[in-house]
């Protein structure tokens, strides 16, 4: 089955039989342990043992490019969980997924459709032509939606003490719940993507940081993602531009608090559903106090978030909400 | 044709009088001395100068055009893009003055310009123009490669993905602690510096495209003096500046040149306010000469930086074409105005 990173090999994870069939078919040992797909937070927390404090983070990572490892509840067929008892769990960015754990009503292996040791594959063709006869009669259903994007696999990390353990680096790198690293431009717009998708909008964004840390790739890609078709590119000449649901906004050259009311702030911001404010500690004080509490007013119940960018090294900056 | 022309679409406000194509007056009340002290236009004092300027300026222009409101034919206005706040200022003025002046019979039509034509026109003045012609824009606001197929008739074919040309000098200016505008100041350090001093990347080597941009140069740049001692940004100012010009410049000619090959015009046009800057015209002219290909750039300052007179330019093309706003009151500024 597709999935939001690689192809990956679908059984009922609670199923003994279906699980030593997996197993057989990739040369894998039991005691390594083959990650789950759930279809929420409430599944998940049925498998393995998570609380309050994972239930914040799997609201911030999850859908998305992570493997959250926690301790299981051996509840899964044997072979799943680790030899440590440990299950990883994910919540793929994929709709069809989704709805077949939903249907089933209980996990299913998530693994990539490789052999142990091979690497994972992005088309069903090249994943069989890699096949011997006898392991392409094993399958049972293939869901072929030819070429997936080249994403990386997930990372999976290991949440069960209280500072998170990165086991394996996939797509994106987090630090903890609100905190992700980005090695690229690329990267930026993954977890542009990643919270994008959990917002709730009417939203406003506010990013701070320091010149080339990505606030402005950031921007673009949550534009694009709002269906903004034309290019868009720094607004600090104009201040802001406007794009229908997207406000792009660039505070860069704002230097007093009187020049906020001249440009209208809180009467452009107010009809949009995203908005993203870059340099919003220009904003000052009292400002973004005002922002913050109009917002909350009943008949403009826009979120407001706070994003800031910092440089690490020359490549790599760190995005925390 | 007596046209007046109006423009405030970013710190300068501007007016002019043409008699069809030909300038008679052309005054640019150059606001960049207000702006000293912010190291960047902002938009309070951008529209305070405006409308405390605006009828000073345009009764300048009439004087030294030696012309009475009275005498106009048409009133041209810029509608964007541009700054909201300050493209207002203008076009509100526009608008009293075509309906103060057409309700006393007077016939006073308007035409909303856009201020991205008025860049690509203000090469015209005084040139026969060979089409198709490929035009560079670059300014704080924007940087653009056209293909313009006839007058009206425009094709964007590159632009920037993230900052403008102009913006980048200005914001490496600050970065180093220079004052604003940041162009003039670099070009004015570049003359005496070395450009390999320092190694920035080389960015967007595909040569399908056409498109510029300046984000990764300036973050590089940043993170490569950001830590510097001052005593040591200062003693090597001279190598920095021209480390950053040649940058910004080698992309804009190596995009120009790709463009030129693609769509092979038979004039080459650069304007806009970075086109002030005596190196690039330099380069371009060398490239225009490689090419084989005449190339025109305005011949002054004052026509390569915001002005009204290439808003008049472009206002005669479209009153010929009869191209004048039919409903004064529902104009509009268009911050986002697109070709």
């Amino acid at each position: 089955m597709p999935s939001d990173t690689v192809y990956i090999l679908a059984v009922d994870a609670t199923n003994k039989e279906a699980v030593e069939k997996l197993l057989k078919f990739k040369n894998r040992w039991i005691g390594k342990a083959i990650s789950v797909a759930v279809s929420d937070f409430e599944m998940a927390s049925e498998y393995a043992e998570i609380g309050k404090n994972e239930q914040e983070i799997y609201s911030s990572m999850l859908p998305g490019p992570f493997t959250l490892v926690s301790k299981g509840k051996h509840k899964v067929a044997k072979g799943i969980e680790a030899e440590d008892g440990s299950l990883g769990i994910r919540i793929p960015d994929n709709k069809m997924i989704l709805e077949v754990v939903k249907k089933l009503g209980k996990p299913i292996s998530a693994t990539s459709a490789n052999l142990a040791g091979r690497r994972p594959h992005y088309s069903v063709e090249s994943f069989f032509k890699n096949l011997s006869k006898a392991k392409r009669e094993m399958i049972d259903l293939v869901v072929d939606v030819g070429k997936l994007p080249r994403n990386k696999p997930s990372t999976v990390i290991d949440i069960r003490e209280s500072e998170m353990k990165i086991l394996r680096r996939g797509e994106l790198i987090a630090k903890n719940a609100k905190s992700f690293i980005s090695k690229s431009e690329r990267e930026t717009q993954k977890i542009a993507e990643l919270i994008f998708k959990k917002l709730e909008t009417p939203i406003i964004l506010g990013l701070s940081g320091d010149l080339g840390t990505g606030k402005t790739v950031f921007s673009k890609e949550i534009g694009r993602l709002m269906g903004v078709k034309e290019k868009i590119n720094s607004p600090t000449f104009n201040i802001y531009n406007d794009y229908g649901d997207f406000l792009h906004m660039d505070l860069y050259r704002i230097n007093n608090q009187n020049e906020i009311d001249e440009i209208k702030f809180f009467e452009i911001i107010s009809e949009k559903k995203i908005v993203c404010i870059e340099w919003i500690e220009n904003l000052g004080k009292n400002n973004l106090e005002r922002l913050k509490n109009e917002i909350n007013l009943p008949h403009r119940q826009a979120d407001f978030k706070l994003i800031s960018f910092n440089y690490i090294d020359e490549f790599s900056r760190e995005i925390k909400l | 044709m007596k046209i007046l022309a109006i423009e405030t679409s970013c710190d300068d406000t501007c007016a002019a009088v043409l008699d069809d194509t030909k300038i008679i007056s052309n005054i640019i009340s150059s606001q960049t001395d207000l702006y000293k002290e912010w190291g960047g236009v902002v938009p309070n004092i951008a529209k305070q100068a405006h409308l405390e300027r605006i009828d000073l300026v345009i009764n300048k222009a009439l004087k030294s055009a030696k012309s009475t409101i009275e005498e106009i034919d048409v009133i041209a206005v810029t509608q964007g893009p541009g700054l909201a706040v300050a493209l207002g200022v203008g076009i509100a003025k526009a608008k009293e003055l075509a309906k103060k002046y057409s309700a006393k019979g007077g016939g006073k039509k308007l035409v909303a310009v856009n201020h991205i034509e008025g860049h690509i026109m203000s090469s015209f003045f005084d040139h026969e123009i060979k089409f198709p012609a490929l035009c560079l824009t670059a300014s704080g606001g924007h940087t653009k490669i056209i293909l313009i197929n006839k007058i009206g008739d425009y094709k964007i074919v590159g632009e920037t993905l993230d900052d403008a040309s102009g913006e980048a000098l200005d914001k490496a200016a600050k970065m180093m602690g220079l004052g604003y505008p940041g162009g003039p100041i670099i070009e004015r350090l570049a003359k005496n510096g070395n450009e390999k001093i320092l190694e920035l990347p080389k960015v967007l080597r595909d040569n399908k495209i056409l498109d510029f941009s300046f984000s990764g140069i300036k973050t590089s740049f940043y993170y490569k003096i950001k830590d510097l001692p001052k005593t040591e940004i200062a003693k090597n100012i001279k190598d920095y500046a021209a480390c950053f010009q040649n940058s910004v410049f080698e992309q804009l000619t190596r995009k120009f040149k790709l463009a030129i090959e693609k769509y092979q015009p038979k004039t080459l046009l650069a304007s806009g306010g970075v086109m002030c800057n005596l190196e690039l015209r330099k380069r371009l002219r060398y490239l225009a000469k490689e090419m084989n290909l005449p190339i025109n750039m305005p011949y002054k300052k004052e026509l390569n930086t915001d002005n009204a007179a290439m808003i008049g330019l472009v206002a005669y093309y479209k009153a010929l074409r009869g191209e004048f706003v039919t409903d004064i009151d529902s104009l509009d500024r268009e911050a986002r105005l697109g070709l």
